[in-house]
């Protein structure tokens, strides 16, 4: 027989506090920098206010193109990696709708040399033109297969149901956007976005002996300051709602199905009491529908919902892929289990797990300097105070049962929500019909943005 | 926020059940990063019962003798910590990262569902995560383009009866013949202390986790009778053998192994530069010759070569690539074959150093989280008995030679060594034509 202990009491939370950052002004960017002593990889990012939704309808997709052309480096020809492989480091980029991040991960004892090298690529690339129609049709044959992939040509049909403008097409512009797309225009969105505009520089790792400031020369240069960027937000996509889009998939043995709506700003809305909410019903391995279609029904291997908010609007969703006999139910259990949170709100313990894993468990959310780094981003990208960390953790802290309920019935709006559903439409439409959430209506996949 | 900033500090322990314990600092301060490895995988199971170790796996999660169903998550979440476990064919990995003040909770949780799981395992907790499994199966290889290509390969590349014939999700007949003795017995041949190394990453002294680490574990006792894995010895080479599918898939795709020698020889170090050489990396040939300059294949940012690390077997070289629109698939898997061949042909230094930094690069990255530290030193310590190696590891491809590189291409990259399998676009009913 073993011979166990009694399960022990969690010890004294430490209170946890996220670094102030150093923040100098260099030429016409700004360096900000946290120091983590002993850490062996540094992360540095650069920010530029230059994401998918400030660009030009014409040009949908091109930011995503210069961000990958970016990749060919000062001499072109896929050049960049190479020259960073070198000094143990690796590139970084990532282009949302509301901004266009570079940077490069580096051994903290090459960091110099490493942000030497974005520097370069990022202000004087060479942006051949083969080099760019090679990335651009790359990029839209690509996009065709990742497609193929149930989930994603689920989650990228969402906001041409939501929205109309820029937001109804994926952030790469898709296949369509992206070939109209020509080396002028990505050069011409380069220059007068990324090469010429200084932007943010975000540093975290051992800094023991670096010299920020030649850092931020380095990459600033004689750029100009960055701009103030105005978005307004968009308009509705027509069509009634709530309702179900097929997506025909033949034969498909699983469905990959997103309920989704439009949200506030991200501005408007309270963090730790909307998101909160959303970790109650599906942002949490233990949330309501994981419990739900994964623990009791063992419908999917995982379900998950969360806000996608913006500088000018957001989407809530919930994604899961479900075994497709079950797919019109797992739908109902879903739609179920939001008017249950609506009606009955969430219980003292559902409270309490929200409110510690976003306090007590900062530490561990902020366990690397890239996630250190990401933190930093979203704190210049929104204009969030530098104590926003410890901000959220106050809001956290002092959450109500009550805050959460309210924001349940403030912010989830299935009758204004739109169920895109990635299967087999021969079995599915019927059973989808029968549940009675809104007219079912069959697309191919192929004509969602032509 | 605290840090020591120490290196290279490792402590090792053995307690008297056999428990292996390893501690290491961690470069940010507050956390406590829980690594534990079981000498268990998919290479223990038998014909018939495929899937079992990672079925076992998701039970390990659904409560245990103290611990009711989904409380181990439950707790963790609230935390804010991170979970989750994963199997391979060597072993079974259970790891969270907690606050560290619930260093001593997470150690509790985990010896608790050691010593006491099949007191929690009940009929209905089967059924449900079977169920689970399934759907995890068809997510993510029978409703996913080229889903099936590892279960393929490993099929082709090791004989029926062989240990790592089969991939560690198993089959869906399989999944449903699974029965409640069966995971009650396969819990006590290979669950216990002595199978066990485990990892604590943190800023505590080594002592005060080893008494911790004794406190909830040390009374376990040790397996009354040590399991013994399928015989996986495996000599010369796969043959030359080749499939091609049809399905419905985007696009022709190209899948090729090689078999190489076991993980930790350095015949596989050498083989593992090759892979760097070759495809890893968009400096690496694959990229720069098939993508780059003559288009036939899709950009994959450069990761089209790897190795697939067996310990107890003669491990993979693998290439895998999409061919461009307008691009056969026979035009790419040539190209492909090409490309390997021509390894034999000679390799330049320059090419041999960034080969090394890419790899030493991914090494470091991968230790430079309290995380990503306990899983390599949980690793090297199972499968070496050697954490130190987390330190040391890039050192071995220091002394490798480009000759070396070259004369083991020449020996191992043969078409007599190779399976290639190759995915066409489905024109009518999806038809398999085995070829040779």
């Amino acid at each position: 027989m073993s011979s166990l202990q009694p399960r022990p009491a969690l010890g004294e939370p430490v209170r946890y506090t996220f670094p102030k950052p150093t923040r100098i002004k260099v030429g016409s960017g700004t360096v900000v920098a946290v120091d983590l002593p002993g850490q062996p990889y540094a992360a540095v990012r650069l920010i530029h206010p230059a994401g998918a939704i400030n660009e030009a309808h014409e040009h949908m997709g091109v930011a995503i193109l210069v961000g990958e052309s970016l990749e060919d480096g000062v001499d072109g020809n896929s050049s960049l990696a190479p020259a960073l492989e070198r000094y143990g480091a690796e590139w970084v980029g990532r282009v949302g709708w509301d901004s266009f991040i570079t940077g490069v991960d580096a051994p903290a004892r090459r960091l110099k040399d490493a942000v030497s090298l974005l520097a370069e690529a990022v202000r004087t690339p060479a942006l051949r033109s083969d080099d760019i129609v090679r990335r651009r049709d790359q990029l839209v044959e690509r996009f065709r297969l990742e497609n193929s992939v149930a989930s994603t040509l689920a989650s990228r049909a969402v906001g041409s149901q939501l929205f109309t403008g820029r937001y109804a097409v994926p952030p790469s512009g898709g296949d369509v956007y992206q070939q109209r797309l020509t080396p002028e225009i990505a050069r011409s969105f380069h220059a007068d976005n990324i090469a010429s505009v200084a932007g943010t520089l975000v540093i975290v790792g051992d800094l023991t002996g670096v010299n920020l400031e030649e850092l931020g020369a380095a990459v600033f240069g004689d750029a100009a300051p960055t701009p103030q960027r105005h978005t307004a937000a968009p308009g509705a996509a027509p069509g009634e709602r709530p309702r179900i889009v097929i997506l025909d998939r033949p034969g498909s043995v699983q469905s990959a199905f997103v309920l989704a709506h439009r949200a506030p700003a991200r501005s408007e809305v309270d963090l730790p009491r909307v998101e909160g909410m959303s970790d109650v019903l599906g942002g949490m391995f233990t949330s309501r529908l994981n419990l739900e279609l994964r623990e009791k029904h063992g419908y999917t291997y995982g379900v998950g919902s969360r806000f996608d908010l913006r500088r000018d609007s957001g989407v809530f969703v919930i994604s899961t892929q479900v075994n497709a006999p079950t797919t019109a139910h797992s739908i109902t259990v879903t739609l179920e289990q939001i008017a249950e949170l609506q009606r009955k709100g969430v219980t003292e313990s559902e409270l309490q797990a929200v409110r510690e894993s976003h306090t007590l468990g900062l530490p561990v959310a902020y366990a690397s300097a890239g996630r250190m780094a990401w933190a930093l981003i979203e704190m210049v990208v929104y204009d969030l105070p530098e104590d926003h960390v410890d901000r959220m953790r106050a809001g956290y802290e002092q959450l109500t049962a009550e805050d959460l309920n309210r924001s349940a019935r403030e912010h989830l709006h299935p009758d204004d929500a739109v169920v895109v559903v990635a299967g087999d439409a021969a079995s599915l439409r019927g059973p989808l019909e029968e549940i009675g959430f809104g007219p079912v209506s069959v697309q191919d996949p192929d004509t969602l943005w032509g | 926020m605290t840090s020591n900033g120490a290196a290279r500090q490792i402590s090792q322990y053995r307690l008297d059940n056999g428990l292996r314990l390893i501690t290491a600092p961690a470069a940010t301060g507050q956390v406590a990063a829980v690594n534990l490895w079981y000498g268990v995988g998919s290479r223990h199971e038998v014909p018939g019962r495929t899937g079992f170790a990672h079925l076992f796996e998701h039970l390990m999660f659904e409560g245990s003798g103290n611990v009711p169903k989904g409380e181990h998550f439950k707790v963790i979440e609230a935390l804010g910590g991170e979970l989750n476990a994963s199997t391979s064919s060597d072993r079974t990995n259970y790891y969270e990262t907690v606050p560290e003040p619930a260093l001593d909770l997470a150690l509790w949780l985990e010896a608790d569902r050691l010593a006491t799981l099949r007191d929690g395992v009940t009929q209905e907790v089967l059924d449900n995560q079977r169920d689970v499994v399934k759907n995890e199966r068809r997510q993510r290889y029978d409703n996913q383009p080229y889903g099936t290509a590892f279960e393929r390969i490993l099929a082709h590349a090791y004989p029926e009866g062989h240990p790592y014939h089969h991939p560690t999700i198993g089959s869906m007949a399989d999944l449903d013949a699974a029965d409640l003795d069966y995971v009650l017995s396969f819990h006590k041949a290979h669950y216990g202390p002595d199978n066990l190394v485990l990892t604590v990453v943190s800023s505590l002294e080594p002592e005060d986790v080893r008494e911790r680490v004794a406190r909830y574990f040390g009374g376990i006792p040790a397996r009354e009778t040590v399991a013994t894995a399928p015989d996986a010895s495996l000599e010369g080479p796969i043959g030359s053998k080749s499939l091609v599918v049809e399905e419905q898939v985007p696009a022709p795709a190209v899948f090729v192994v090689h078999r190489v020698p076991p993980y930790g020889t350095r015949e596989f170090d050498v083989m593992n530069l090759a892979s760097a050489v070759l495809g890893q990396g968009q400096g690496s040939r694959l990229y720069r010759r098939l993508v780059v300059e003559r288009g036939l294949a899709n950009d994959d940012g450069g990761a089209s070569s790897d190795l697939f690390d067996f310990r107890y077997t003669q491990s993979l070289f693998f290439i895998s690539m999409i061919a461009r629109d307008g691009v056969s698939g026979e035009e790419l898997e040539t190209a492909v074959f090409e490309e390997t061949a021509a390894l034999a042909d000679g390799i330049g230094e320059d090419e041999l150093e960034r080969a090394r930094a890419v790899l030493e690069r991914d090494h470091f990255q991968s230790i430079s989280t309290p995380a990503g530290l306990a899983n390599t030193l949980s690793s090297y310590t199972q499968l070496f008995d050697d954490p130190e190696l987390v330190y040391t590891w890039p050192e071995r491809w220091a002394s490798i030679t480009a000759d070396e590189v070259v004369d083991y291409a020449k020996r191992l990259l043969t078409p007599e060594n190779r399976f290639s399998l190759r995915y066409e676009v489905a024109t009518s009913e999806a038809a398999e034509k085995a070829e040779a």
